[in-house]
């Protein structure tokens, strides 16, 4: 089950996501590499739904077993839905004003990246992963 | 309002990023900074942003918009002190801080502007 929801409605929930990431990639024993990345490919994804879709939430799942640790954080927002996928995650491509690096930018940050969308609902989950040595 | 302290050092100011920044907050100090290059006519700024644990496409877009700006008002930013890890995901981003000169330290960053202002004609 996902921890507790944060709401995204202002650009301040953007810091607070991605700080809960960042703890959480710090108390499983992330290296600091994998915390900027996760913290950061929060950062965009928050702010994705606060230019498209005015106001989300953001929840957390930690898994631990055999010898693996994974976080996964789920992005939810009610925003008009991204109609091609496809074209939203390629390179510099951008639906909006921002630097069309949100998206294939974020994908390239995490372990794993899974979208769901249509028109009234948007669901993106990441994922970081680590073996327990 | 601003919360990051701009000090002057001889015709340099630096200023260093200690904490997160909001959106708001990051804007706001691109604009004091902005203000205060023009009223005490420094020649460089050093953003220093050893203590940043995240430089998002939003941030490096502020950073690189305000040494754009600087650079207009005749002044000269750069900026120090990225942390390896900010530095990995800034480029596995896909991210380019092209306008902005960095610089590993603070000391090399002010090493170098003082160094280049000796070398020029003075205005």
């Amino acid at each position: 089950m996902f921890d507790e929801t944060i709401p995204i409605k202002a650009t301040k929930d953007i810091v607070i996501v991605r700080q809960k990431g960042r703890e959480l990639a710090i108390l499983y024993s992330f290296s600091k590499a994998e915390q900027t990345r996760f913290a950061t490919a929060l950062s965009e994804l928050t702010r994705n739904v606060l230019t498209y879709a005015e106001s989300g939430t953001c929840s957390f799942l930690v898994k631990s077993a055999n010898r693996k640790s994974i976080i996964i954080a789920r992005i939810v927002d009610h925003g008009p839905g991204i109609s091609d996928i496809k074209l939203a995650l390629q390179d510099g491509y951008s639906g909006g004003s921002g630097l069309g690096l949100g998206l294939p930018g974020a994908k390239r940050l995490v372990h794993s990246f899974d979208i769901e969308s249509s028109p009234g609902y948007t669901q993106i989950d990441i994922s970081i992963s680590r073996t327990i040595r | 309002m601003n919360i990051i302290p701009i000090l002057q050092l001889q015709s340099n100011l630096i200023a260093s990023i200690q904490t997160e920044l909001t959106d708001e907050q990051a804007l706001a100090f691109q604009s004091e900074l902005l203000e205060k290059n023009s009223a005490l006519n420094t020649k460089g700024i050093i953003i220093d942003v050893s203590m940043l644990d995240v430089i998002d496409s939003y941030m490096a877009k502020v950073l690189t918009d305000l040494a754009k700006m600087i650079k207009l008002q005749g002044s000269k930013a750069v900026l120090s002190g990225v942390q390896p890890a900010v530095a990995s995901t800034l480029v596995d981003m896909g991210m380019k801080l092209n306008s902005i000169e960095t610089f590993l330290s603070l000391d090399s960053a002010f090493l170098y502007l003082t160094k280049e202002q000796s070398g020029k004609t003075k205005k």
